[in-house]
């Protein structure tokens, strides 16, 4: 299935959202299948890159997981510049890193890039026990901002590997000197930029 | 000019070198205030220090004449000194002594190789999170570490939790402000056995409780160093939130760092960088450093400011730009920063960070990559968006140091170790192995062989431990621990044992010491300074004086002769 395409995208990811949201354990399992549980904090951001089949291309991603940190937010510019798709990660069971990851989209939707694919991934789906943030009031909040949602599980690894290639799937097929105008795209990008200009 | 630069074995070398050396009683110099003389052996019954200005005081405890002479050491003080308790009973801080059996007590050891260590190997991060001031445990801690903001707010504890220690983080800020506003400065309150030691940097506050006995300078060099830790991961510009908002709570903004600041804490016991303000290098043939030197010049003319090759804390090669250069204090806490975070050895990482020394207000960027679990690459630039140039670098970088089988010697090195007492060229220890550093080098013919009266553990003439810093190349080497000297809490002793001697020769106002011998019951303590290098070496505390100085020679001869192994030579952004 991988080698049906026969293009080659890269793009450029970054991960946003507020200290201890799962950033750089979603990041892990998607780029080396692991899983510990306490993840040490990240410095600064740390750089993977990671590529994924999908059906019509070979998409390599370079990833900036950044600091979720308070010192580190006005760098952020620095790594979502230019970025082609965000995910903006929040915590199921901490309502402050919800709100956090709103604040993250604003900010994407004021100064980033204006086709950037983002996705709102409700992370530690797992302690269900410990839930505060439904998943109806996150569907609700991406669908009227123009992201689209999933909730995953960096332990379980549920829907990582999903959101990754949801956001593949997504990216625009026109990419610097390939004219791909022809290609059929899917309908849901279409939604997006509808959604992204209507708030920007 | 370093002239240390010189061909090893030069004979200009050996003729400067011999005009320094220490003399024994045969050769005495009675003008010479720079030399020391080795007494002879009945008067070593009386302890007594070369350093006569009145700071430290050496009495004599026990009155057997005998060869164990228990001494202790009691300062005499220059520093402001209060009369009494001073620790207010609301803030509840209990001016006793900590814990016995911790490792600062002079006490008697047995010379018993096996002595039980009970301290449990470093954890990193902080511990102790449950305690705060109320707490009999928070209170006895050895060594206690405060950030606050001028405004009283605590910013960092070693134990306890910073929100919980906002009333005493308020009495050590009340205690800074009466006295500033008597337009003084308070620097040392002594309180039984405790110091309560203050610096003031702007709006932040540092203060260290201890019932260790280090000298003021030791413990306020490690403020200064805490405060550089703070300074690399915040700059010097955090001081405007404080303009704007002088309650401004800085908490948040050190988030995960505690297991930086308590890395760095756990380093003064096992660190001497963190007194000497030196660096050491990783020990390799002179060739395999070249190699990687001249990869990282080549990087470095292309818009890199310092590009730097570590293993551990130890330096394997650095190159600064032209005119840049790099202090050792930034290059311990670059060091210290990096090792101790997992985050960078999970990914190549690109991060903001601040070199306090070379500029405290601005930010510089560094790429940090693991090549294995112990050498890393660090390349430091001014541009945000040097990323993937920086990238680019270090994989040209890691290709050239495969080909050349640097990153193999550096595994091997680490390995092997670095020196050893036990193989001191010139002795005659059955247990000593061949050399493995300049083993080309001319053997015993021309080092005259001594005798030893005793074969003790350790190195000839019961030689444990040195260290030797040279003055011109801010570096520095010791050498491994070996028997007796095993567990981390006799290291850790004896590092204290040095950093007393570090801080008396380097007294301000007292300059003059260039050697001093020092006999407690658990070492004998050589220092010599000289305008090139100072020496730092642990005996056996029934080793013989003369020997003891022959034998610190030998051991600066042995460094002449293998330095371009141990050291960093030429190419380096000091030689500027």
């Amino acid at each position: 299935m991988a080698t049906t395409g026969n293009k080659s995208i890269n793009a450029k990811l970054v991960l946003l959202g507020d200290v201890g949201a799962g950033k750089s354990s979603l990041v892990l399992r998607f780029v080396k299948g692991q899983f510990v549980e306490f993840q040490e904090s990240t410095i600064g951001a740390a750089f993977f890159s990671q590529t994924l089949a999908v059906n019509d291309a070979t998409v390599k991603f370079e990833i900036w997981d950044t600091a979720g940190q308070e010192r580190y937010h006005s760098l952020a510019p620095m790594y979502y510049r230019g970025a082609a798709a965000a995910i903006i990660v929040y915590d199921i069971s901490n309502q402050a890193s919800f709100e956090r990851a709103k604040k993250w989209v604003q900010e994407l939707q004021a100064q980033g890039n204006p086709n950037m694919v983002m996705a709102l991934a409700g992370n530690k789906a797992d302690l269900v026990d410990a839930r505060k943030v439904t998943a109806e009031e996150a569907q609700v909040y991406a669908q009227e901002n123009g992201l689209f949602f999933m909730e995953t599980s960096a332990k379980t690894a549920a829907n990582v590997n999903d959101i990754f290639f949801e956001i593949a799937k997504r990216l625009p097929r026109v990419q610097p000197a390939q004219n791909s105008s022809g290609m059929v795209l899917m309908d849901r990008p279409v939604e997006r930029t509808a959604a992204a200009s209507c708030c920007s | 000019m370093s002239t240390t630069d010189d061909l090893p074995n030069s004979e200009p070398l050996e003729t400067r070198f011999n005009s320094i050396a220490l003399q024994d009683e045969e050769q005495e110099q009675p003008e010479s205030s720079s030399r020391l003389q080795a007494q002879p052996p009945e008067e070593e019954s009386l302890c007594r220090s070369v350093n006569g200005d009145g700071i430290l005081e050496i009495r004599r405890v026990d009155g057997d004449g005998g060869t164990r002479n228990g001494c202790g050491w009691r300062r005499t003080n220059s520093e402001l000194e209060m009369d009494g308790p001073s620790s207010p009973s609301s803030s509840g801080y209990a001016g006793e002594r900590g814990t016995s059996g911790e490792d600062d007590e002079i006490v008697e050891i047995s010379n018993d190789v096996a002595v039980m260590d009970s301290q449990l190997p470093w954890t990193p991060g902080k511990r102790h999170v449950d305690e705060d001031d109320a707490s009999i445990s928070w209170r006895k801690r050895k060594k206690h570490f405060f950030i606050l903001s001028y405004s009283g707010k605590p910013i960092y504890s070693r134990y306890g939790d910073e929100l919980k220690l906002a009333g005493f983080s308020a009495t050590l800020q009340a205690i800074i402000s009466f006295v500033e506003n008597g337009g003084d400065r308070v620097k040392l309150v002594r309180a039984g056995k405790h110091q309560v030691i203050f610096l003031v940097k702007g709006p932040i506050y540092l203060v260290c409780i201890s019932c260790t006995e280090e000298p003021y300078e030791s413990l306020r060099g490690q403020l200064e160093l805490i405060y550089g830790q703070m300074i690399l991961i915040l700059t010097k510009s955090v001081n405007r939130c404080f303009e704007k908002n002088p309650k401004f709570d800085m908490t948040p903004l050190l988030g995960g760092t505690d297991v930086v600041f308590s890395s760095l804490i756990h380093s003064f016991s096992w660190n001497p960088a963190t007194f000497l303000h030196a660096y050491t290098c990783l020990p390799l043939a002179y060739a395999t450093r070249q190699a990687a030197g001249a990869i990282l010049h080549d990087v470095a003319d292309s818009g890199v400011l310092f590009a730097i090759l570590m293993c551990k804390h130890k330096v394997v090669s650095l190159v600064g730009a032209q005119k840049a250069s790099l202090h050792p204090d930034d290059m311990l806490l670059l060091s210290n920063f990096i090792t101790s975070s997992d985050s960078f050895r999970t990914s190549e990482s690109f991060s903001p960070i601040c070199l306090p020394r070379y500029n405290p207000m601005a930010f510089l960027y560094a790429y940090v990559h693991y090549f294995d679990v112990d050498t890393y690459l660090v390349l430091l630039t001014t541009s945000s968006d040097a990323f993937y140039h920086l990238k680019d670098c270090r994989i040209r970088i890691e290709m050239v140091l495969l080909k050349s089988n640097v990153l193999s010697e550096v595994q091997r090195s680490m390995l092997d170790g670095g020196m050893r007492v036990e193989e001191l060229p010139g002795c005659l220890l059955p247990h000593s192995a061949s050399p493995r550093l300049g083993q080309h080098k001319q053997s015993t013919d021309s080092l005259e062989r001594f005798r030893e009266p005793f074969v003790g553990i350790g190195g000839p003439a019961g030689l444990w431990h040195f260290i030797y810093r040279s003055i011109y190349l801010d570096q520095y080497v010791a050498s491994e621990f070996s028997s007796p000297i095993n567990s981390p809490r006799q290291q850790k002793r004896l590092y204290r044992a040095y950093r007393k001697l570090y801080a008396s020769m380097h007294d301000i106002g007292n300059g003059s010491h260039k050697t001093q011998f020092r006999r407690d019951e658990n070492y004998v303590l050589l220092c010599w300074v000289t305008p090139d290098f100072e020496l730092y070496a642990a005996f056996d505390p029934l080793a013989d004086k003369a020997l003891a100085i022959k034998t610190c020679n030998r051991v600066c001869q042995w460094i002449k002769d293998v330095e371009n192994e141990i050291f960093l030579l030429g190419a380096s952004p000091f030689s500027w």
